[in-house]
């Protein structure tokens, strides 16, 4: 790097002469040595999905989770240094609790996106602190019903208006990424990590912004994703954790959840599949799958 | 002079005796009738025009009828000066939340915040201590210290009533009606309410029924004033009793 | 108006002399809620042979005023317990809020375990403890309902004091004057819970609640029942009290010796 030896890079929030943050620089450096993670966004719902390499013979396959939960509609997935990731998610509930005490309701995936976006950039403004060595994807689902206020009594009018407006749109899914920098942008699919430049340009291929894609489908693509972005890292093992949001009417009712087992394994099978089919060569399958049903 | 009041309250740092029971006694408040319905296309809120300080009449043309965002109003009962600081911070927190979030607050945001305040400082909302000056017999007497309508027109959710009464629960309701004067209408609401009025109708609804809460309440008076809300915006109207309340009608 | 603004909106002490402040505390404990402003009545509960049932008339009363007519006081805990609450409509919607953020907090690890209607119970309780302990009373009193650690049909009651009591069956308010009585016959001590079925306790709840509505004055005929059992609980909102008996009015004549 340029920087070496110039010393604009040994404190946090120095620019250096040419305009940048080499702590931060070096920050997006930790993520791009973390396992992969990807986000896609369908018209009915959200997946995560995550690389998680296998650092050890001796962790407990299908323990320690790399997915977190915020508030109950809310996933958040990191790449980079796992200790930053876990405050990251502290941080997103914490924040997620203290809009459920102002407005007795769920927050919106946008508002907590920017919070986030906001306290993240936060670490780069100190030479007391270092900036957060994880990109975090952030997925999650607007609830499309009629809001209710927390502990509401009462019901309103039977018919007609005071309740939900015949056809109005509102709600739905929402994906964001969140930088070391604090800059967030959100997407239709989003990839980060190691792997993340064969994830991207896979993700690239599926046309997601025409929302065509089904959230099943979305889950076997997030899988083969993790998969393709795999092939370059093959001398490590790894685990597949995926997690998704559906709508109300879908499999999981607007709460963010585990992709059930069946499905997860059944992406898996297809994920080998089609990597055995790329390219004849390869060896058969990841070992990382005979770890999953240890 | 100053010094006799040694005897009560507490001093404050500047060395004022501050005595929250006297300034309570002397309280102008709105003893009142107020209410908000649901109809076809949004809501209607509706208030009398009268404030009080015991029987004299400090204001006959007071305006009940509080903005707190684009198309979000309440009906304010009880203390003048409590639900006013109310209203002033909710408005405050509604333009926030649009700023912010960049999108208008919807009708339940807006009754969350005023439940919040409500609920947690119930204890400064509800009793009244009324003390005779020249007896200085007191005694305690519960009267609607902040009793608060919410009424919200949003295009997501429609029109919208909230009902926060006294202890600062919040009940979502086809219809509400509050203050002084409802205990009067209760009959008269329930016996005429229907779901899915006309603008019309729902006009009609809100002003028979203010019309005889004013009539039976000694407390309620004046003018009414109505707000409608809908998709296409707020808009106000006048009835002045000296018409038997047939106008003006809409102004603005 | 003078330069003391302590003695603003005062009578003159000179006119009138000093105000007697002996009247006034103001300089006493910061008072906090003294009394409960809208309020729901009794709930009932009884066990039976693999559940608990419970009911709740859905009215919040004003002082004698009959204010709202479609609140629900039984709330429903993830799929393991419900709340039923009497007392304070305020404090109830703040419990609901305590409750659904713990909810929230619980499903944040991911071990599986939810907590059961007597770790609700025990919870409650405690609030409510802690709370009168600071002489700012939730004032409520609720009944718990779902099973504990054992899978074994479990109902507690927990007031606005903290203090708690388990019992075959149970209810608040008016209901323990009123209801209490009938279920003791119907469901003696000494007759194991096994022998009551889901049907019996509904019953006998359905009953207590017509007793309730002839008799309490703050009650309503509309209720809410929820049944809890191994394969979930259910819920029935806007439920009518029926079968009533007023016919009989008509061979009431008088007060005493009048016939016509």
């Amino acid at each position: 790097m340029t920087s070496i030896g110039t010393g604009y890079d040994l404190s946090n929030s120095v620019f250096s002469p040419d305009g940048r943050n080499f702590q931060v620089e070096y920050a997006v450096k930790a993520v791009e040595n973390g396992g992969t993670a990807v986000g896609i966004r369908c018209k009915d719902g959200v997946v995560l999905a995550v690389e998680k390499i296998i650092t050890s013979k001796l962790l407990k396959p299908g323990a320690n989770r790399r997915i977190s939960t915020v508030d109950r509609h809310v996933g958040i997935v990191s790449a980079g240094l796992a200790p930053d990731g876990r405050h990251f998610v502290s941080r997103a509930r914490d924040e997620a609790s203290s809009w459920r005490s102002v407005y007795k309701g769920p927050i919106p995936i946008s508002a907590l996106a920017n919070r986030l976006g906001s306290y993240v950039q936060a670490y780069t403004l100190y030479s007391s602190v270092r900036p957060f060595g994880v990109t975090s994807i952030l997925g999650g689902w607007d609830s499309e019903a009629e809001l209710a206020v927390d502990g509401q009594v009462g019901s309103g009018p039977q018919s007609g208006a005071g309740g939900k407006v015949k056809g109005a749109k509102s709600g739905g899914p929402g994906l964001y990424m969140i930088e070391p920098s604090g800059l967030y942008w959100g997407y239709y699919g989003a990839a980060t990590g190691k792997g993340r430049q064969a994830a991207k340009a896979e993700l690239e291929k599926l046309d997601l912004a025409s929302e065509k894609l089904s959230l099943h489908d979305a889950v076997k693509e997030a899988a083969r994703i993790i998969y393709v972005a795999h092939e370059d890292n093959k001398d490590k093992e790894f685990e597949l954790e995926m997690s998704w949001i559906s709508s109300l009417e879908g499999p999981t009712k607007g709460r963010h959840e585990e992709v059930p087992k069946e499905l997860l394994e059944e992406a898996e099978r297809a994920a080998r599949r089609a990597l055995e089919g790329d390219d004849e060569d390869e060896e058969e399958g990841a070992k990382g799958n005979e770890q999953m049903e240890e | 002079m100053v010094a006799s009041h040694g005897l009560t309250g507490m001093l404050g740092e500047d060395g004022i005796h501050v005595d929250m029971n006297h300034l309570k006694s002397g309280e102008v408040n709105l003893g009142t009738s107020i209410m908000a319905i649901n109809f076809k296309d949004g809501v209607i809120l509706g208030a009398d025009s009268r404030t009080t300080t015991g029987a004299y009449i400090a204001n006959r043309v007071t305006d009940k009828l509080t903005q707190v965002h684009d198309t979000i109003w309440c009906c304010r009962s009880g203390s003048a000066a409590d639900t006013q600081a109310v209203a002033d911070i909710v408005s405050y927190h509604l333009n926030m939340y649009s700023i912010v979030n960049n999108e208008a607050p919807s009708t339940q945001v807006a009754g969350a915040l005023f439940q919040e305040l409500c609920y947690e400082n119930k204890d400064m909302l509800r009793l009244v201590l009324f003390v005779n000056w020249y007896t200085g017999i007191g005694h305690l007497i519960y009267r609607c210290s902040a009793g608060i309508i919410i009424a919200g027109y949003d295009p997501r959710h429609g029109g919208q009533v909230y009902s926060i009464p006294l202890g600062g629960s919040l009940h979502k309701q086809a219809y509400s009606i509050g203050g002084s004067g409802s205990t009067y209408i209760y009959g008269y609401c329930d016996a005429n309410w229907r779901e899915n009025m006309t603008e019309e109708e729902g006009i009609q609804f809100v002003r028979g029924a203010l019309r005889e809460a004013i009539k039976w309440d000694g407390s309620s008076g004046g003018v009414i004033r109505l707000v409608v809300l809908t998709a296409k915006g707020a808009q106000r109207h006048l009835y002045l009793p000296d018409t038997d309340y047939t106008g003006p009608g809409a102004t603005y | 108006m003078n330069h003391f603004p302590g003695t603003w909106g005062r009578p003159r002490d000179d006119v009138y002399g000093p105000y007697d402040s002996s009247y006034l505390r103001s300089t006493g404990p910061k008072a906090h809620t003294q009394s409960p402003a809208v309020t729901g009545t009794s709930v009932i509960a009884v066990k039976f042979n693999g559940g608990v049932a419970i009911a709740a008339d859905n009215l919040a009363s004003y002082g004698s005023l009959a204010r709202f007519t479609d609140v629900k006081r039984l709330r429903v805990f993830g799929d393991a317990a419900v709340v039923g609450f009497s007392g304070d409509v305020s404090d109830m919607q703040y419990i609901d809020r305590l409750l659904e953020s713990m909810d929230i907090r619980e499903n944040y690890s991911a071990h599986g375990n939810q907590l059961n209607a007597k770790n609700l119970h025990t919870y409650l309780s405690k609030v409510l403890y802690k709370r009168r302990s600071e002489f700012n009373p939730l004032w409520n009193h609720i009944l718990v309902a779902g099973f504990d650690g054992e899978k074994k049909p479990f109902l507690s009651s927990a007031d606005l004091l903290g203090t708690t009591f388990s019992a075959p069956h149970l209810a608040t308010g008016f209901g323990a004057h009123l209801a209490i009585p009938i279920l003791r016959r119907l469901f003696p001590e000494e007759r194991p819970i096994e022998e009551i079925t889901k049907e019996d306790a509904i019953k006998a709840l359905k009953e207590c609640l017509k007793v309730l509505w002839y008799r309490d004055a703050r009650s309503l005929d509309k209720y809410s029942l929820a049944v809890i059992t191994q394969e979930g609980i259910e819920v029935q909102e806007d439920q009518q009290i029926e079968a009533q008996s007023w016919a009989f009015a008509e061979t009431i004549k008088g007060y005493g010796a009048q016939t016509v």
